[in-house]
């Protein structure tokens, strides 16, 4: 009788265990890889808000061919061995999608990871040209590169016909990209760059290097790096009493700067993606966010929604939810999403991609520039 | 004359810097002098103090109060006082129980206590970067041509004549008061101290107290000079006021002084003249050199073995 029960319980037991990982394959696991801590944790945010936006829209409509999605979160705090840390755990937990990372020298090395593992990765907001170099297959971007970036930068710099440029960075792959970028562009163009040097991010005195701004003469600085580090150099130029028009790409472009700089940030002129919040066909989409409390201006809000829909769509044109046959269509098809109509080239670039200049206030409201 | 001005410029920087370095750094000399540890979470003391001003200013600020000499000087009490709190508990809970063990041990309780402070301000104040208002503001141009003005801030004037009151101060209570000359003796030889009845607990508790109090007010004081603060800012900090220590002689007060000084002058030439990237290798190259030539420190006196 007992021998029975114990057979019949095993049997059970056995098909239940079985069923389980059944009904778990009938979702579609996304990772989500972003800073979620540390200095630029802004962007983070917008990177987090747009995607789970877009999550929750699409599982609303029924899904991707009837599967759910499902977010796989981790925190890379823009550092590069702790993306290399997430990347691995999202490889255990077995995503075969994923939208991130955030900061350039932290989508390198995690990329690596997921072209090894046959993972499709969708960076809504790295814009190091290094990243689509190196020909590999599931790289993408919802986002425009530093080598376009950059002279749209210059090129504006330039119309203002400027007498003494100064380019610094923060010696980072992101900042010092697109310095160089920005540097060379000018140099092409016989302006005349006077210092290109380099800062440690972290670094909190910048007293010496704006007496050297000072004592150069400068009337631009073109700072390549993130919010934290220029904050803290426009409110020592603003007590040192340095008289120079600074201009920084879409890194700077974030509230926080007010709250270092104060009155400093006045004037600044910033290099961000279009605010895709403001046009006709987006408005439905952004009273969602704002039903929510979010704020769906930040430059990566809806470049994060759209690499979910990406993945979304390329799944359903593929037919399949192989990353290498989703590659394959998005390479191919050409797809409606809040950016704009996108296609990719073979590198995994978008075709085009514009930066805007905007003028930064110091109520952390901007204006574009023409 | 431009040449001048622009040496007497990152002169200027450079002191001020430098003796934010030695307000940290006596910290730092003070507790080796007395019980030979290093006392690492001591940057993060320093972080405290900056974060404790922060919430005070901020808190008046919402109360409405702007009057700035009390806000600063509610500020400076309440980093002072949490941060010397802080560092009187460090030392209670991470160093006196292990207080006379293998030294290796009270130097990794060390480390690990500057994790833990970091992180639990991580935790409980946010990891990105919190503007620290500008409350002092505007300088004056000391003079100058046409292409150049040299220019101090008030800051900068403010955190000079800080430092050079609370150092003197220091030196003051160190050589005259009756706890001052305890901590000489605790320093010289802590056995013969305990044997001629000085309670040394109290007076290495002291110790960490003073420390702690110095670098609550080079919290506050750098916290308005640059604009912002981070939890990990105390340990980039703390390591150069720790080389700053080891440069002037660790264990020697005026040597704390002194290090700050030169290091903080030889990151503002180094980043003036050569470039900012160099900076951090210079100071640091220069600690070595010292020690390599004069391994007790520029003011630091030699071990005498005694047989």
């Amino acid at each position: 009788m007992i021998k029975k029960f114990t057979k019949l319980a095993l049997a059970t037991g056995v098909s239940a265990a079985i069923a389980l990982p059944a009904s778990a394959l009938a979702e579609i696991r996304i990772g989500i890889a972003g800073p979620m801590t540390g200095p630029v944790a802004q962007y983070g945010d917008m990177q987090f808000s747009g995607a789970r936006m877009a999550i929750e829209r699409i599982n609303a409509s029924g899904g991707v061919n009837g599967e759910r999605l499902e977010a796989v979160e981790v925190d890379d705090v823009c550092d590069p061995k702790q993306a290399v840390t997430v990347a691995n755990r999202l490889v255990n937990e077995g995503v075969s999608f994923v939208v991130g990372h955030l900061c350039s020298s932290s989508t390198q090395p995690a990329s690596d990871i997921y072209e090894d593992e046959g993972i499709l990765m969708i960076t809504p907001a790295s814009t190091s040209p290094g990243i689509t170099e190196r020909g590999y297959e599931l790289v993408f971007r919802t986002i425009g590169l530093d080598s376009m970036q950059g002279p749209v930068a210059a090129n504006h710099l330039i119309s203002l016909d400027p007498q003494r440029v100064a380019v610094i960075h923060d010696k980072q792959q992101y900042g010092e990209g697109i310095a160089t970028a920005v540097r060379d562009t000018l140099e092409e163009s016989g302006v005349n760059v006077v210092m290109f040097e380099g800062i440690t991010a972290g670094d909190k005195d910048f007293s010496s290097l704006v007496t050297k701004l000072k004592q150069a003469d400068v009337d631009y600085v073109y700072y390549g790096g993130y919010h934290p580090e220029l904050g803290l150099i426009l409110r020592q130029a603003r007590q040192a009493d340095l008289d120079a028009v600074f201009m920084g790409p879409e890194g700077v472009g974030n509230n926080d700067i007010n709250t270092i700089a104060g009155d400093a940030a006045e004037g600044l002129l910033v290099t961000l993606p279009p605010s895709f919040d403001e046009k006709e066909e987006n408005q439905e989409l952004v009273q969602a966010f704002k039903d929510k409390d979010e704020d769906p201006s930040g430059p990566f809000v809806l470049t994060s929604y759209t690499a979910v829909q990406l993945i979304a769509d390329g799944i359903e044109q593929a037919g399949s939810t192989d990353p290498f046959e989703v590659a394959e269509a998005l390479r191919e098809g050409s797809f409606e999403t809040p950016i704009g109509t996108v296609s990719y080239d073979e590198k995994g670039d978008m075709e085009s991609f514009e930066f805007v200049v905007y003028e930064w206030h110091a109520d952390g409201s901007k204006t574009p520039v023409n | 004359m431009q040449d001048l001005l622009y040496f007497c410029q990152q002169l200027i920087n450079g002191l001020t810097i430098g003796s934010t370095y030695a307000l940290i750094a006596i910290g730092y000399t003070m507790v080796y002098g007395i019980i030979g540890m290093i006392n690492f979470a001591h940057g993060e003391i320093y972080m405290i103090g900056a974060y404790t001003a922060l919430i005070a200013i901020t808190g008046l600020a919402t109360l409405g109060i702007a009057w700035l000499p009390l806000v600063l000087l509610v500020a400076l009490i309440c980093a002072v006082i949490v941060s010397s709190s802080m560092g009187w508990a460090v030392e209670r809970v991470a160093y006196r129980p292990v207080r006379g063990r293998h030294r290796l041990i009270p130097l990794i309780s060390a480390i690990g206590m500057s994790i833990f402070l970091q992180n639990y301000v991580h935790l409980s104040q946010g990891s990105r970067n919190i503007g620290f208002p500008a409350l002092i503001d505007g300088g004056f141009q000391l003079g100058g041509d046409e292409s150049f003005q040299l220019s101090i801030s008030w800051i900068q004037i403010t955190i000079f004549v800080t430092t050079f009151i609370c150092m003197s101060a220091l030196s003051v209570f160190i050589s005259r008061s009756r706890i001052g000359r305890a901590c000489r003796a605790v320093s010289q030889d802590l056995g013969m101290a305990n044997l001629l009845g000085i309670d040394t607990n109290r007076i290495i508790s002291a110790t960490f107290v003073i420390g702690a109090a110095l670098a609550a007010v080079a919290g506050l004081l750098l916290g308005m000079y640059y604009g912002s603060v981070d939890p990990l800012f105390g340990f980039i900090a703390g390591l150069k006021a720790f080389t700053a220590a080891v440069l002037g002689g660790i264990g020697s007060i005026p040597g704390a002084m002194l290090g700050g000084l030169i290091l903080g002058i030889a990151e503002a030439m180094t980043s003036g003249y050569l470039s900012g990237e160099y900076k951090d290798v210079i100071s640091f190259s220069l600690l070595i050199l010292i020690l390599l030539f004069k391994p007790t420190g520029l003011l630091g006196k030699p071990e005498v073995e005694k047989i």
